[in-house]
């Protein structure tokens, strides 16, 4: 075992490095999503009557519920960009949380309806839409983060792909709240879920390929 | 040396500190030397740790000073033997049969034998100029800075020498 020659290659290489604080990436992914989230009411792409909305319960749900997830996740995600730290149980307990959300809304849900009722309130056309434009929501945190976990040092790639894709899913669905004309838990719960499934797996499987060190 | 050592060392090195760094990566190779040996097959044991060398360099700017050293490294270490077995999984593998055929190589062997008993019966400027530039691949000009023949005088010692190794060949073909 001799390793003298690329010892001395990268001894030669050195040059000091500006360590990396998890400080200032929280406050990087908080910039871009406070910036998404004044443009977003800036440009107008809010319902009009936002404080008549907030009276409704299923507003609650859906903030409080995004909120939450997109901010554990944000968390999780960020300290994964460290080698040294394991997102795994983190991720356990986040399936339960998001479980419970989902368990909840459906709570909120009115009583039980035949196979046609619950088509006619799935209304997938609308429901494409809405998750199509979450989707588009979930783009600047979705960046902000890859670049972060591409500087970083993620030794769990695909745990951490997958926090990355959630936490930016959640925020884009959080966002889209507040333009979301329907209150119904059920097409709620289906169609949210399908925004943010769809992004977290994009991520999942897309992300380790370009974060790959 | 102890975890707190790396760690000093860690921190003088992400200040640039060449001399402390190439101290630290000497440690850090014997350690991971230690811990692919038991972890890969003994072919994949050097490349493992030059990799996991050079992905502490690159990935220096991460390591927390307030943390410890070790668990870093390991962290990383794990990373990359994780990567090397999936490549592993990856890889097609062809068992080798007992009765597999392999060319013979006695004629080559017989033929550079032949050429070197024919060599040694030309003369020595000769056998070596042709040895240089007509086996070893070297032009006229590096043969003649090399024998310290002029240029010339290479080409005419090829030439000749070519010719009597012909007659040579005619001559054993003949006996035969």
């Amino acid at each position: 075992m001799n390793y003298d020659s690329l010892i001395n290659r990268l001894a030669e290489d050195l040059k000091p490095v500006r360590r990396r604080r998890l400080g200032l990436d929280i406050m990087i992914v908080a910039a871009i999503c406070a910036a998404e989230l004044a443009l977003f009411f800036a440009l107008g792409f809010a319902r009009p009557l936002v404080p008549m909305m907030m009276k409704q319960a299923t507003v609650w749900w859906r903030l409080a519920s995004l909120g939450l997830i997109s901010l554990i996740s944000f968390s999780l995600a960020i300290q994964s960009f460290n080698p040294a730290f394991s997102p795994r149980l983190g991720l356990r307990w986040l399936a339960v949380i998001v479980a419970i959300c989902l368990v909840f809304g459906l709570c909120l849900s009115a009583g039980p309806d035949g196979l046609n009722a619950i088509i006619h309130r799935l209304n997938w056309r609308d429901g494409v839409q809405c998750a199509a434009k979450m989707i588009a929501l979930s783009i600047p945190p979705l960046v902000g983060l890859s670049v972060l976990m591409r500087r970083g040092a993620p030794t769990d790639t695909r745990r951490t792909a997958l926090l990355v894709g959630l936490a930016a899913a959640a925020w884009g669905a959080f966002v889209f709240v507040f333009a979301c004309p329907f209150d119904d838990p059920l097409y709620i719960a289906t169609w949210y879920s399908v925004g943010c499934g769809s992004v977290t797996l994009l991520s999942r499987f897309v992300l380790p390929r370009f974060t790959a060190w | 040396m102890t975890d707190s050592d790396w760690r000093a060392l860690m921190v003088a090195a992400q200040s640039g500190n060449a001399g402390v760094y190439r101290r630290l990566l000497t440690e850090v190779g014997v350690w991971l030397h230690r811990y692919y040996a038991r972890r890969l097959p003994s072919a994949m044991v050097d490349d493992a740790v030059q990799e996991v060398l050079l992905a502490l360099h690159e990935k220096r700017h991460t390591y927390n000073a307030t943390q410890p050293f070790g668990p870093w490294l390991a962290a990383i270490a794990r990373y990359k033997w994780i990567d090397r077995l999936r490549a592993m999984k990856a890889a097609t593998m062809e068992e080798l049969s007992d009765d597999l055929s392999i060319l013979d190589h006695g004629e080559a062997v017989q033929s550079a034998r032949s050429l070197e008993v024919l060599l040694d019966l030309l003369k020595p400027a000769q056998a070596e100029v042709i040895r240089l530039v007509k086996l070893q691949g070297l032009s006229i000009e590096e043969a003649a800075a090399r024998t310290g023949q002029t240029i010339s005088l290479v080409k005419v010692n090829i030439h000749r020498g070519l010719r009597r190794l012909t007659l040579l060949a005619q001559d054993q073909a003949d006996e035969l």
